[in-house]
């Protein structure tokens, strides 16, 4: 009766009522850790590229100056997206994807997030491969923990990018 | 104690019985007499958090005071599958009302 449900509303103003929860697991939408290990590669792969450019000597033309400041400026632009993507995509497994029940059941979750944040943060501002790689490390940790509360076992292996860099996949047959 | 108490459903495990939004009023004098039956639906303390409490549907009576629970949509439902058994204790009571907003209450074919 819908009478009966605008009553109830009414009297939830005057105390809330306590919430029970037809409590559901499956996330609401499609999460996945891939997208900040894939991002984190990439922002090795830019600092990579980034060393690898040869600095234009005091008796380079103009068009060779021209020529190095293009690709730094588009690795540089390419390496500050994608620790931003990085970042987004930390913040979303954290408050979206996991629960309270699973931080209960990995304490480190909290500070692993944190430091996965602030490594992207470096990442993004300097051109630093030992922050970059601190990325993938903490993306490939955040990734064994959102398997192993998907019961989906995992391995590490070498990516098959430029950066072969251990990465942590899942075992889905 | 006042026999009946409301709680206001979150999240979709029994929907299309229960749907977020809903208030259930639940009878907690309900299991003084007698014990709870397969298929009732019951509020009860979620044994994984405590102050949080469950909406699910008893799904199986064991000899030592224990109920399993279950949702009604098994593939996303968290409960006895995962927590294991409920204890008597724990149960609040059960659903004797669900008040559904403008779409109208929950239909008389609900079977509880």
């Amino acid at each position: 009766m819908a009478l009966l449900h605008s009553l109830l509303k009414l009297l939830d103003r005057v105390s809330p009522a306590t919430t029970a929860y037809a409590h559901c697991d499956i996330p609401c939408g499609i999460y996945d850790p891939h997208h900040a290990q894939l991002a984190a590669h990439t922002v090795i792969r830019m600092v990579d590229l980034i060393g690898q450019l040869e600095k234009p000597g005091p008796n380079a033309t103009g068009d060779q100056r021209q020529e190095f400041v293009n690709k730094l400026a588009r690795y540089v632009a390419t390496k500050e997206q994608h620790a931003e993507i990085f970042k987004s995509e930390v913040r979303i497994l954290w408050a979206d994807y996991f629960k309270p029940e699973h931080v209960q059941q990995y304490p480190q979750l909290h500070d692993l997030v944190w430091k996965a944040l602030k490594s992207g943060s470096k990442g993004r501002q300097e051109i630093n491969l030992a922050a970059a790689e601190e990325m993938l490390k903490h993306a490939n940790e955040i990734a064994m923990i959102f398997w192993k509360t998907k019961g989906v076992p995992t391995h590490a292996a070498k990516a098959p990018y430029p950066t072969g860099r251990e990465t942590v996949y899942p075992n889905i047959a | 104690m006042f026999p009946l108490a409301r709680f206001r459903v979150e999240e979709r495990s029994m929907s299309p019985d229960l749907e977020p939004g809903d208030y259930v009023i639940v009878n907690r004098w309900a299991y003084r007499r007698r014990d709870p039956a397969v298929g009732e639906l019951v509020v009860f303390r979620d044994p994984q958090r405590a102050g949080r409490y469950l909406c699910k549907r008893i799904a199986d009576v064991r000899g030592d005071g224990m109920y399993t629970v279950r949702g009604d949509n098994e593939a996303i439902s968290r409960d006895s599958r995962s927590f294991g058994p409920v204890p008597r204790g724990a149960i609040v009571g059960k659903v004797w009302r669900a008040e559904r907003g403008r779409r109208g209450a929950v239909g008389p074919e609900s079977p509880f």
